[in-house]
Order: C-alpha cells, then sequence, then structure tokens
C-alpha cells in the first residue's frame, strides 16, 4: 500500500465518519456544521500524523543497526 | 463563517440584546421568579451606587438572610444529633411569610428546648458527681473510722499496760488549752485528675500545710456538669482548721475547677441522701430521655421539610437581590430591569412575563423592549455537557470577546491530540480509556456525590480525557508503542539482513528490502541501536510540521475574525503579512522536510536555514534540494522583510484617516439631527465615545510587530517540546519495561517476578499515567494558550451570567 492509496482511506474514512455524525446526530445545520468540523480537524490531524512517519520512512537515511546482544 | 454556510455552533457567541423591561410592582416578584426559572436574563445592576442598606428590598434581603441562619441553625443542630435531612421531594404550597412565622417559631420551641435539656443535663451530672462523691467519701470515711478505731482499741491496750508509768504526761498532753482546740472542718468534691497534683501543692503552699487532702480516683470518667465534657476525675477529702483556711481553699477549689459537694459526718443522713440521690437521678433521666425523644421527633420534622425551606429560602433571597438591582420608577408603581440576553430567549422572556402577569392578577402587563446599546454584550455559548469542559480550558485564559471566533471548536480535536503527540502509547492509552470510561459511565451516581478534589477535576474533564485516550492509543499505533513493546500489526517489516549469514546487522545495519511499513513506525527499530537518532529526527521533524500548521490555522482564524468583523485592514495589514511572515521562513522549512524525505537527500536542512539568512546570494552547491531554490530563498527572505514593514506602518496610519472621516461625518449628521436623534446620541456617546491617540496605537502596533515576529521563531521552537516529551515518555517505558519487568522475569524465582510485576505496575500508573499525563496536559495546555491562541484570540470578554435559580442552588453547594 503506497502513500496516495492509504490517503485515500483517511478521506474515506473521514467521509464515511463526516456521514456518521451527519445521520446519527442530526440537529440542525448549525450543529452539523460544528460536527463536521470535529471530523475533519480529527481526520487532518491523524492523517498528518500517519503520513510523517510514512514519508519519514520512506528511504530512510538512517537504518536499524541492532543491539550486539540480539 | 462567510455567507454560504450557516452560523456554527460554538464558533460565536450567541447573538445577544440587551433589554428593558418595565414591571408593574404588584407582579414584580413573581415576574423575576419566573426569569429565575427560565434562567436566560443577566440583569444589569441599575443602582450600583446605592449601597445595600439604601436599596428598596434591602429589609426583604436581611429577612432572607434571617430565614437562611435559622436554617443553618437546624442544619447544624440535625448533624449533631446525628438525623440528616432526608431527601423528600413532597412539594407542600408554602408562603414565603408563613414559612418565615413558622421557622421562628420552631427556632423559640428548639432553643428551649435545647435550653431545658442543658439544664436538666446539667443537675443530671452534678448529682452524679454527688453520687460518686457520697460513695468514695464515704469509704474514706468508714475505713478512717475503723482505723482509728483499731488504733484506739490498740492505745487503749497500750495505755493500760503503762496506766502506772505516765499517767501524768498523758493527761497534760491532752488536756491542752481548750480555747486553742479548733475544731476541724472538711470540704468535699471532684477535681480533674490531671491537676490534682497541682490541686494538692498548692492546697499545702496555701495553708502552709495545715491541710489534710485525702484522694480517691474514680474509674471511669465522669461527665462535667459545667463544659459537657467527659474527664477523669478524683474525688477528694480536704479537712482544714480555721475559717482563713476554709476560704482560701474554697477559692483553691473554683480556681481549679472543682466541684464541692456537701457531706454529713452522720452515716444515717449519709445514707439518707444516698437514697434521695438515687431517686432524684432516675427520675431526672425520665425527664431527659422524654425530652430528648421529643428533641428528636422535632428534627425529624424539620429534616423532612429541610430542602424544600432551603430551597424557597434561597430563591427568596436571590428574588430580591436581584429586585434590588432594579431601578424605581418615578411613579413608584413600576420596576425598570436591564439586562443581557440571547436573542433567540425573546420569545421565552415574554412568555414568562406574560404569565406572571396573569398569575399575580396584575391589571397591567410587563412592557417588554430591545435598546440599542454601543456597549459590548457578554459573550454566551451555548455548550453541552460534552463540550463544556473544553470552552472551560478555553475560558480559564480568557472569556471571548463578544462573538470573536471560539478557538473552543478546534481546541477539542486538537487539544487531545497534541496531548496524545506527547503520550503515544496505547497500552497506557487503553487504561486511561478504561479509567475515564468507569468514570463516564457512572456519570450519574458521581455527578450528585461529593468527590475530593482531584477526583472533582477527573470527573470534570473526563470527556477531554475521553478524547485524549482515544487519540494516545491512536498515536500509539503510530509510534508502535503498547507499554513501550512494539507489534507487527500492520504487516512485515521493510527492513532485513544484507545477506543470509546476518553478519553486518550488528554493525553497518539492515537494508530497506520491502515496502514501507505501512501504518506508524516499522517494529524492527526498537531496541535498535540507532533507534534513538532516527526518533530524535523523526520526532522533532514532525513537531516543527505540527507546529507550523496549528499556527496557519491560528492566523487563518483571524481572516475569519476580520472578515466577521469587517475589518479590512486587520485583513490587508494583519492576517496576509502575518501568513506570508510565517510561512516564507517556517513554511519554507516545512517544505524541505518533507522534499527530504521524499527523495531521500542527504541535504543539510541546517545549513541551508543558516546560510539563506546568512549568504542569500551564495550557491548552495551540494545542499541544493531543487532547481532554483536559490531564487526561491530569495524571493522568501525577501517576502518575509517585505512583510515586517507591511505589518507595522499602514495600519495604525490608515486607522488615523478613518476615524477622522467618521469623526467628519459625525459632526455632520448631528447638525442635522433632530432633537430626538440627539438624545440618543447623548446617551450612547458616554459609552461608544473614544478619544483617538495616535501615539497609542502605532505603540500598540509596534508591539504586535515584534510579537508577532520574534514570537513566529519562539513559538516555532515551542513546539519542539512535543518531541522531547513524547521521546521522555517512550523512554521512560521502556526503562520501566525492561529494566524492571524483564529483567524481574529472567530470574527464576516466583518471588521476584511478582515484586517485578508490582514495581512495574506502581511505576507505570504513579509515573507515565498520573504525572506524565499531567505534564503532556500541561504542556498542550500552553501550546493551546500561547502558540495557538496569541495568532488571533483577544479574550478580553466577559461571561454571560444569566439570573438562575438552578445555578444558584449550585453554587451554594
Amino acid at each position: 500500500m503506497g502513500f496516495f492509496v492509504t490517503s485515500l482511506i483517511f478521506v474515506v474514512v473521514g467521509i464515511i465518519a463526516s456521514l456518521c455524525t451527519r445521520i446519527c446526530c442530526n440537529k440542525g445545520p448549525s450543529t452539523n456544521l460544528f460536527h463536521l468540523t470535529l471530523v475533519i480537524t480529527a481526520t487532518v490531524c491523524c492523517w498528518m500524523m500517519w503520513a510523517i512517519v510514512y514519508i519519514a520512512q520512506m528511504k530512510p537515511l538512517i537504518v536499524p543497526i541492532l543491539s550486539e546482544g540480539e | 463563517m462567510g455567507g454560504c454556510c450557516p452560523p456554527m455552533d460554538l464558533f460565536r457567541s450567541e447573538p445577544m440584546q440587551l433589554v428593558q423591561i418595565i414591571i408593574p410592582i404588584e407582579s414584580a416578584h413573581l415576574t423575576v421568579s419566573y426569569l429565575g426559572d427560565l434562567g436566560l436574563l443577566q440583569f444589569k445592576d441599575l443602582n450600583s451606587e446605592k449601597s445595600p442598606f439604601q436599596r428598596t428590598y434591602a429589609t426583604q434581603i436581611k429577612r432572607a438572610g434571617e430565614m437562611a441562619r435559622k436554617l443553618r441553625f437546624f442544619k447544624d443542630q440535625m448533624l449533631k444529633a446525628g438525623l440528616p435531612p432526608t431527601k423528600s421531594r413532597r412539594q407542600a404550597d408554602l408562603n414565603v411569610d408563613d414559612l418565615e412565622v413558622k421557622l421562628g417559631e420552631l427556632e423559640a420551641e428548639l432553643i428551649e428546648i435545647n435550653a431545658n435539656g442543658e439544664k436538666l443535663q446539667r443537675s443530671y451530672n452534678e448529682l452524679l458527681e454527688y453520687k460518686l462523691v457520697l460513695q468514695k467519701a464515704g469509704e474514706f470515711f468508714h475505713s478512717a473510722e475503723s482505723s482509728a478505731r483499731s488504733q484506739q482499741r490498740d492505745e487503749s491496750r497500750h495505755t493500760g499496760d503503762d496506766a502506772l508509768d505516765t499517767p501524768l504526761l498523758v493527761d497534760q498532753e491532752s488536756s491542752t488549752d481548750p480555747s486553742k482546740q479548733v475544731k476541724l472542718g472538711f470540704l468535699t468534691g471532684l477535681v480533674p485528675r490531671g491537676k490534682s497534683l497541682a490541686f494538692e501543692r498548692i492546697l499545702f503552699r496555701a495553708t502552709r500545710g495545715n491541710v489534710f487532702l485525702r484522694q480517691a480516683v474514680v474509674e471511669n470518667p465522669v461527665t462535667d456538669p459545667v463544659t459537657g465534657e467527659k474527664i477523669e476525675k478524683n474525688v477528694f477529702v480536704v479537712f482544714y482548721s480555721g475559717e482563713r483556711a476554709k476560704n482560701k481553699i474554697l477559692k483553691i477549689c473554683d480556681a481549679f475547677g472543682a466541684n464541692r459537694y456537701p457531706f454529713t459526718e452522720d452515716l444515717s443522713k449519709q445514707a439518707q441522701t444516698i437514697n434521695e440521690v438515687a431517686g432524684k437521678l432516675s427520675e431526672l433521666k425520665t425527664t431527659i430521655d422524654i425530652g430528648v425523644s421529643h428533641r428528636e421527633s422535632l428534627l425529624q420534622t424539620i429534616g423532612e421539610h429541610y430542602e424544600q425551606w432551603n430551597h424557597l429560602a434561597r430563591k427568596e433571597k436571590a428574588i430580591h437581590h436581584t429586585l434590588n438591582m432594579l431601578s424605581l420608577d418615578v411613579t413608584k408603581k413600576c420596576l425598570v430591569a436591564e439586562g443581557w440576553s440571547p436573542i433567540f430567549a425573546s420569545k421565552q422572556i415574554q412568555e414568562a412575563l406574560q404569565r406572571a402577569a396573569f398569575d399575580s392578577n396584575s391589571q397591567v402587563g410587563a412592557i417588554f423592549q430591545v435598546l440599542h446599546t454601543k456597549e459590548a454584550p457578554p459573550t454566551y455559548f451555548r455548550t453541552n455537557k460534552f463540550t463544556s469542559s473544553f470552552q472551560e480550558i478555553v475560558d480559564a485564559y480568557g472569556v471571548a470577546k463578544y462573538q470573536e471566533a471560539n478557538p473552543a471548536v478546534y481546541t477539542i480535536i486538537t487539544f487531545p491530540f497534541l496531548f496524545a503527540v506527547m503520550f503515544g502509547d496505547w497500552g497506557h492509552g487503553l487504561c486511561l480509556l478504561l479509567a475515564t470510561l468507569y468514570l463516564i459511565v457512572r456519570e450519574r451516581k458521581f455527578s450528585n456525590e461529593k468527590l475530593g478534589d482531584i477526583m472533582e477535576m477527573a470527573f470534570g474533564g473526563r470527556y477531554v480525557i475521553l478524547l485524549m485516550s482515544i487519540f494516545s492509543i491512536y498515536t500509539g499505533f503510530i509510534y508502535n508503542e503498547f507499554f513501550s513493546v512494539p507489534f507487527e500489526l500492520f504487516g512485515r517489516s521493510a527492513y532485513a539482513c544484507r545477506d543470509l549469514s546476518c553478519r553486518d546487522a550488528t554493525t553497518a545495519g539492515l537494508i530497506k528490502v520491502g515496502p514501507t511499513y505501512p501504518f506508524g513506525l516499522d517494529p524492527v527499530w526498537h531496541g535498535s541501536r540507532s533507534e534513538l537518532p532516527f526518533l530524535n529526527s523523526l520526532k522533532m521533524k514532525m513537531s516543527i510540521l505540527i507546529g507550523v500548521v496549528q499556527m496557519n490555522l491560528g492566523i487563518v482564524i483571524s481572516y475569519f475574525n476580520a472578515k466577521f468583523f469587517q475589518n479590512g485592514l486587520n485583513v490587508w495589514f494583519q492576517f496576509v503579512p502575518q501568513l506570508i511572515f510565517l510561512n516564507s521562513l517556517f513554511g519554507y522549512l516545512s517544505v524541505l522536510i518533507v522534499m527530504k524525505w521524499w527523495t531521500g537527500s542527504k541535504v543539510d536542512l541546517y545549513h541551508v536555514m543558516i546560510y539563506m539568512f546568512l549568504s542569500p546570494t551564495d550557491e548552495l552547491g551540494e545542499n541544493q534540494l531543487f532547481s532554483g531554490q536559490k531564487t526561491v530563498q530569495l524571493v522568501l527572505l525577501g517576502l518575509a522583510l517585505i512583510a515586517v514593514p507591511w505589518m507595522l506602518l499602514p495600519k495604525p496610519f490608515l486607522m488615523k484617516k478613518q476615524h477622522e472621516a467618521s469623526h467628519q461625518g459625525q459632526s455632520y449628521a448631528l447638525l442635522e439631527s433632530t432633537e430626538e436623534s440627539l438624545q440618543v446620541n447623548s446617551n450612547h456617546d458616554a459609552h461608544g465615545h473614544e478619544e483617538f491617540e495616535f501615539s497609542e496605537i502605532f505603540v500598540h502596533q509596534l508591539i504586535h510587530t515584534i510579537e508577532f515576529v520574534l514570537g513566529a521563531v519562539s513559538n516555532t521552537a515551542s513546539y519542539l517540546r512535543l518531541w522531547a516529551l513524547s521521546l521522555a515518555h517512550s523512554e521512560l517505558s521502556s526503562v520501566f519495561y525492561d529494566k524492571v519487568l524483564v529483567m524481574a522475569f529472567g530470574f527464576n524465582n516466583w518471588v521476584i517476578r511478582i515484586v517485578g510485576i508490582l514495581v512495574f505496575v506502581c511505576a507505570t500508573v504513579g509515573v507515565l499515567l498520573l504525572m506524565e499525563t499531567l505534564s503532556a496536559f500541561l504542556h498542550a495546555l500552553r501550546l493551546h494558550w500561547v502558540e495557538f491562541q496569541n495568532k488571533f484570540y483577544e479574550g478580553d470578554g466577559y461571561k454571560f451570567y444569566p439570573f438562575s435559580f438552578v445555578l444558584h442552588d449550585d453554587e451554594d453547594e
């Protein structure tokens, strides 16, 4: 799974989550917008964290050197 | 937000209005009561210049205070008697005046019962002491008499033997001068045992040894009639001679709190007194018992109504307190109220007014009208139990200015997220989650209980902790740590030995053979020698990326604010240059970081960034990451340099120009206006008119600019705390795991293993789950308050405190 495929999964999960909040607690346009903001913020945060760690490992400059004991 | 979207919940304060209500005086009480039930109106104090005693309803408040005092007295009495007020929901309709009378009666009755009971108890205790004295002193006299008698017998035998030798001498001695022979008197009583030694010494000194004191220990502690406390005491009998000695002894007895009791030498009289005392005692006992049961039943009836009465008395006090804030109309027939209310509440308020007018049979209803003012309204966010704790995090820094963008909307996610970046371990996250789930499941039970300070705090923030734990489980998966142990959950590690023999694995290291580990950190890093350099580099860069993104979010919100308040100046001379400044330096750094990772190049980013400032025209050489980098850097540096004066200079001058223009416009309008609008203007000028001081504005802008420019650097550096804390957390947990748990299991001894487990659990809970949680919480708090909010948040508003009985009840308890 490459970078873009997983990113796409994040987008899909975000969309599903926002649809879920829309369906489960539909309390008027203002509240829906609030919930949407929350879901988007959460998705972006999670994606960013994952993306940073993923990209950092794509082309490693440092490689793992096992300890003597192992 | 813009015109495209509906207003977002919680993003801005509810629109507020200043309303004026004119209430006929006969329905004022009921109206205020109904408004308090509604709880959507914050009354303004219109009599702030009057002292509490000069106000209209001062006497009523005093009466309500008196009622509260009586209720407190009842509560004290009930608690002392061990009869806590029972929760009864029996709502008998009760008038306040009736309640006052009733409370007065009950208080008088209770005080009388108490006084009587005390008197009876006192005489009962006295009698008890008397009885003890009678017993002990009786014993003493009895033994003394018998020993005297035996001595006499001895002596008589003795004198009989020697009668021949010394009759004359004996006679001489015994027949001393009858005028000098003094009759011995005595006093009996009880003295506290602790003081008995001192008592004896003082007696001895005061009478120069001319006394004879006997003490007998009373085995059980005795209730002192004066203080009502149980004390250990001694019965004493003191013999003295002479009136002066007696007076001295009496004084000493008083000083030592020694109670004296009459005692007769006569044996038959003694028996009689004992009988009398016993009879009186049993009589008193029954009287006291009846009194106590009467008091208990009285307190019980009070206890049944206590809650209701207390509620009523408090409500009464709150109502009159509010009524005191209203101003009396000139005709003295109406009260005028002013207050803030959310616009959506207008209808509910009007309904309440109508109901009050109807219920109080008032001929005229209250008049409700909206006032226009330039005064800043209070800030009111409609929160629920989930959002309120996040709102409190923001409010603790400062309450939002009226209708300013509320950072709580983003804080709900970003706060737990930043916490989790520092607390990434899904084992610890699970522990936290279980703890907070327990709090949430037992929510109803806990919310009715009084909890300890720390527990109260944890319970109040249970939803914050819930999100914190969920995010730390997520980041725990990213960091691949479960109590610092990695798992290969998302596929195989991307690294393998260079060859089959694996000789190089501990010197040159493994090489990447497969696709990148799909989710989170490759488990192979754990325990390897290059783990720390790799994690340091990764987490440091991650903190900068996260920080730059969050600061950009803050600047974007400042754009929404400027847009909302239609402040074009802030868009063009604050938002735009700020965005350019931050991104041309640290945005560029972030891009470089990502590019370096993406391409796997060995460029030294420190070098690039430092020489971008020191010698921007030099060739980058081997540190070039993309073609044309030099030009791009020159442009960015230029933009950053332009952005500083752009932020500083135009805004104050433009503000001055704007002010002059509007001022001119105003003076023209005044000339043309009619008398009516003149009045309106003069009314509002008091609040609305402000002097324009150019130097002040300029200095303000200067400070703001300096703060932003320096802040861009220091705030970015401040985000590095994410790196430091997350590293500290993972190192600590791996130390606990390796050095305690694994080492203990290295021994083949069950005792050591169990001790190891215990130490591991204690360290994990105490250090990682409690202390680390607290420190990560505080650092996340700081990042939000300072680094995020200083980009857009003014926080100089004041909170909307509606007059509400529900809130009053909570506050007092």
